[in-house]
């Protein structure tokens, strides 16, 4: 409590000679980065796990994406993949860039490419889709693509929480695929190509950016695709019990 | 014997007797605040000035048995209460308080007479007219003629809601 | 070590002063007694540095004055001019707002808006004068600086004395420091809106209240709310911070020390970066003396809500050898901060627990254009608070505006509309009325789930409450009326105005000497403490005249609040939200006042490009 006070005769000239200074001052305009849209950015692992089958098949699989831009302008980088651990072969890899934009108060539209280069054939697709929150709290995302060949399909992926406990969650996702033309080189029938339901039971281990989980996936393949895959001598169907972790930075 | 005469202008006052706490006047060691004064027995005349929320004075000094002319003098803009009492009387009238001006009596900076007049039921109403207090709006001057009697714990003391208790209050000493 | 930290070097003026030093002070001592032109001035050093800052749960890097978060308590008096040297000691730009301070625009402290900020490695000297007392603070206007720490406290001395009296006062500072860093934390907002929040609604809770309301009662709960997809948990954003006092968490403990039967002035700020504390003093009655720095007619309370960014001072008297805990629990009680009084250190009393986790009603989302409130009749049960709309025209103070309590006369209070009478002649305190519907206050929505009751059912403060001590303005009729809806979009993270973001927006044009009356509509869900720098927001409490001044107006969901400005200071001005986040995110405005006296006028027309940098 040191406080020296200096008392000083500051009479109206210091007063005057004050407000002049004040005056001589201008009103700026504000180009600060509170002014320019918030550009922000994010890298998620949704799914990066470790799948063992009910026929002994292990796989790693992954499914993330990383976003860049603003509330009106975002490009996403999505990458999907399944790595067969025995054969060290690829069964599926698939990434996508797409621009987003806003299309109402819970979706975006998404536009892009998606480029296929699994083991085998690629595929280099357009994609068109929404992307967003549905009542009840589904998430969903839905694409339509066509291949450069003008084969077309169209995919939907639902995803809903159920928490437990604020950290214990439950979600369960449904993935279904569907052909409007066969593209058989890569296995695909007409129709319903395939469904891909899990279940994964994961714990916020570090905030919301490290939530291990194990669950069970299931998936299977239909009509035309089935029995493509038959003839390959391949099974449609299969069980997996999964083990890995939810990512987010 | 003035302490039952205040208790009984209190429970007229009061609306409900739960609003009184009981016997808070009369409570602890026979401690009073005096009595109502003579005016022939005025031996002096203490100005005391309210403002919004403090007096001035903030203390004052009598002797025992001594009686003592209040000119209380409201010139804040907000009203004030001037009341001679022990601390616990203060605080069961700062109920009393608290009802009038939910009931719109205190408003601020006015009273509302008719709602003081109004009768309650019971031959109850909000009167503010105990001889140990006053209750003034702004800019109005009124006298307490008060007999200090023994030695104790006496307060002067606003019981606007708040207003106490933000220290609008002074000492009695005695000498 | 809360004490001010002088400039080193002595002002010009005393040098200049040398040896006749002394016969010329006790000169100015004269003069001052015969002058009033005569002022002091006081001259001030902060240095803006990178500090480690120790909640007790964790310790991080942040940002501070003269090396500590919180910075020094400066302390100012009424009528002095005061120079402050602001030293940026980070390798980032900075600056000061000086908050709830009746200033000239240009030493407002807002980069873009008043000023272009200060670079790295660069001294600002703020110069203006004190014409006002209180409790205030003052805080960096710069990025998320604010948040990561740089804050402080500012006590200004009246000039005559206080309404109120007190033995001693202490300054109780309140943030929500988080473990991440501010630019971390909306950015994780941004990418997932509810990542910090932990009191979501779990399968329990359906259980519980399947056993409270029925089953069908709370799956049509669920699927209202769901089909909004709002959540009722949406109380707090930022979960998970550690709750400081004076910088303390709760296990350090602040203690300020008191001889018992002291009145003691406690001086809260609510520094938080998002946070709503509601504070109490478990033994101890508070009488609510200033608001936002202003006096307000002394009120009793037990307990008090401190929205982000407001001030409330109040004085204690604790009559016992004991020691109290200070106990501000947040609005959402997610977290809590705890300081305790004691007559030695060391002591201490029971911490209270945590309340209940706060939920939402319907009537919360009242505001909420576009809701159709028809199909949700019938939903009024158990736990579903309909907001009917007569509910939210309960909150139009326009109405209240015209209220005369000298219509109370008779106990008539059939003319009160939108009030709720019936519980009114049981009513205990003031505005708080406990009714059969649960406690109502008029400043939340009618069956509102915010609506906060004292722990120990006693009286907790309302806006209705606070009336100003000395009216500063003479009423008067406002000139005009400005709608302000206050929006946003949880799920995107976007907050705004009418809709429009700053990015978007044209500043709100004002005319010097009017008087705008402000309509706040809150259309979302959150709660908004809305903060007009530079000129005092008269709160619409219906109380007239006696209407209180405030820097910082709180605006609950789905409620409409009104307050009034006297537009007496030129220059430009920021009006925000002052959640950090909801800043950041949109919700911020720059007002212009054109015109004024003619020495400010001719800068009024200059708008250069010169912007400055955050």
């Amino acid at each position: 409590m040191s406080r020296i006070r200096s008392l000083v005769a500051v009479s109206f000239l210091a007063s005057i000679g004050f407000s002049t200074t004040v005056t001589a001052q201008e009103m700026i305009s504000d180009t600060t980065a509170r002014k320019q849209p918030l550009t922000t950015w994010g890298v998620q692992f949704e799914e990066f796990e470790y799948r063992y089958s009910d026929d002994d098949e292990e796989l790693g699989v992954w499914n993330a994406d990383a976003f860049y831009g603003t509330d009106e302008l975002k490009v996403r980088l999505l990458t999907t993949g399944e790595y067969e651990i025995e054969e060290q072969a690829y069964e599926t890899l698939e990434n996508q860039l797409v621009g987003q934009i806003p299309i109402s108060k819970f979706f975006d539209a998404k536009a892009g490419v998606r480029f296929d280069t699994p083991e085998g054939p690629d595929r280099t697709y357009a994609l068109l889709g929404i992307a967003g929150l549905a009542p009840q709290w589904f998430e969903v995302d839905a694409n339509l693509y066509v291949s450069k060949d003008g084969d077309s399909s169209a995919e939907i992926d639902a995803e809903y929480e159920l928490l437990f406990t604020n950290y214990w969650i439950l979600s369960a996702t449904l993935d279904a695929t569907v052909a409007f033309s066969e593209d058989e080189e890569i296995g695909v029938g007409k129709g319903l190509v395939s469904t891909e339901t899990g279940l994964r039971l994961s714990y916020d281990l570090i905030d919301r950016a490290f939530s291990p989980y194990v669950g069970v996936v299931h998936e299977r393949k239909y009509g035309d695709t089935a029995d493509l895959a038959k003839a390959e001598g391949g099974g449609t169907e299969d069980w997996f019990a999964v083990i890995g972790a939810r990512i987010a930075f | 014997m003035n302490v039952s005469k205040l208790l009984v202008a209190g429970v007229a006052f009061s609306m409900s007797a739960g609003a009184f706490a009981a016997g808070a006047h009369g409570g602890g060691h026979g401690a009073s605040s005096g009595e109502p004064g003579k005016a022939s027995e005025v031996a002096r005349t203490i100005t005391v000035e309210m403002y919004d929320n403090y007096y001035e004075p903030e203390e004052i000094t009598v002797k025992p048995g001594e009686t003592v002319r209040f000119v209380v003098e409201n010139k804040g803009s907000l009203v004030h209460e001037f009341n001679i009492g022990t601390p616990a009387m203060h605080e069961s009238h700062q109920k009393e308080m608290m009802m009038m001006v939910e009931h719109g009596v205190i408003q601020g900076g006015k009273l509302n007479h008719d709602m003081m007049n109004m009768d309650m039921g019971n031959g109850h109403s909000m009167k503010h007219d105990d001889p140990n207090s006053v209750l003034l709006e702004p800019g109005q001057s009124k006298e307490v003629v008060w007999k200090f009697s023994d030695k104790g714990n006496i307060e002067f003391a606003c019981n606007v809601p708040g207003h106490y208790q933000s220290g609008m209050y002074g000492d009695v000493n005695f000498e | 070590m809360q004490g001010l930290v002088k400039a080193s070097q002595p002002n010009s003026n005393e040098v200049q002063l040398g040896i006749k030093q002394m016969k010329i002070r006790l000169l100015t001592g004269l003069l001052t007694l015969l002058m009033p032109a005569m002022v002091m001035a006081g001259e001030y050093g902060l240095t803006v540095d990178r500090v480690k800052i120790d909640t007790g749960d964790f310790v991080k890097e942040g940002i501070g004055y003269n090396g500590a978060s919180p910075g020094p308590v400066m302390r100012f008096k009424e009528g002095e001019n005061v120079k402050i040297n602001v030293t940026n000691n980070l390798d980032e730009m900075t600056s000061i707002h000086w908050h709830g301070l009746i200033l000239p625009f240009d030493q407002d402290g807002v980069p873009g808006i008043s000023f272009p900020g200060i670079k790295p490695g660069e001294t600002f000297t703020y110069e203006f004068p004190i014409q006002q007392a209180g409790t205030y603070w003052f805080h960096s206007h710069s990025g998320f600086q604010e948040p990561d720490g740089a804050y402080g406290a500012i006590v200004i001395e009246p000039e005559g004395r206080e309404p109120f009296r007190y033995d001693r006062e202490y300054v109780v500072q309140l943030t929500d420091k988080h473990p991440h860093s501010g630019d971390r934390i909306m950015r994780n907002l941004k990418m997932m809106p509810d990542y910090y929040n932990r009191e979501q609604q779990t399968v329990g809770e359906f259980f519980s209240d399947v056993s409270e309301n029925g089953l069908m009662n709370t799956v049509r709960d669920r699927m209202a709310w769901g089909d909004m997809r709002m959540m009722k948990a949406d109380v707090e954003d930022l979960q998970g911070f550690t709750g400081l006092i004076n910088g303390k968490g709760p296990d350090q403990n602040w203690t300020g020390i008191f001889e018992p039967g002291e009145r003691i002035r406690l001086r809260f700020i609510n520094s938080s970066a998002m946070t709503y504390f509601d504070i109490r003093i478990p033994g101890l009655d508070m009488t609510v003396v200033q608001a936002d720095g202003n006096n307000v007619q002394p009120v009793s309370v037990d307990e008090f809500r401190i929205g982000v960014a407001e001030t409330y001072d109040v004085i204690v008297r604790p009559k016992d050898e004991q020691a109290y805990t200070i106990f501000a629990e947040s609005m959402g009680r997610s977290g809590y901060a705890r300081a305790t009084l004691a007559p030695e250190e060391g002591m201490e009393a029971a911490v209270p627990k945590l309340r209940e986790a706060a939920r939402l009603t319907m009537a919360d989302m009242g505001g909420m254009p576009g809701m159709d409130h028809g199909s949700m009749a019938g939903m009024d049960h158990g736990n579903m608070d309909m907001g009917s709309s007569e509910g939210v025209s309960g909150m139009d103070h326009s109405n209240m505006g015209s209220m005369d309590h000298s219509n109370m006369k008779g106990m008539d209070h059939s003319n009160m509309k939108g009030m709720d009478h019936s519980d009114m002649s049981g009513m205990d305190h003031g505005s708080m009325v406990m009714g059969k519907e649960g406690p109502s206050d008029p400043f939340y929505a009618k069956g509102s789930g915010l609506v906060p009751t004292a722990a120990n059912g006693g009286k907790f403060l309302s806006y209705a409450d606070l009336k100003a001590q000395d009216p500063l303005y003479e009423d008067r009729e406002p000139t005009r009326e400005i709608e302000l809806r206050l929006t946003g979009n949880m799920e995107r993270y976007t907050w705004s105005i009418n809709g429009v973001k700053y990015e978007d927006a044209d500043p709100i044009r004002l005319k010097y000497g009017e008087r705008v009356r402000f309509k706040f509509v809150n259309e979302t869900m959150m709660t908004h403490p809305m903060h007009l720098h530079g000129m005092w927001s008269i709160l619409d409490v219906g109380a007239g005249q006696w209407n209180p001044i405030k820097h910082t107006v709180s605006v609950n969901p789905g409620t409409t609040v009104y307050m009034e400005t006297e537009v007496d200071e030129p220059g430009q001005w920021a009006f925000h939200c002052h959640l950090s986040y909801h800043a950041a995110a949109g919700m911020f405005r720059k007002v212009i006042v054109e015109g004024g006296p003619e020495s400010t006028q001719a800068k009024t027309e200059v708008i250069a490009e010169d912007g400055g940098e955050v």
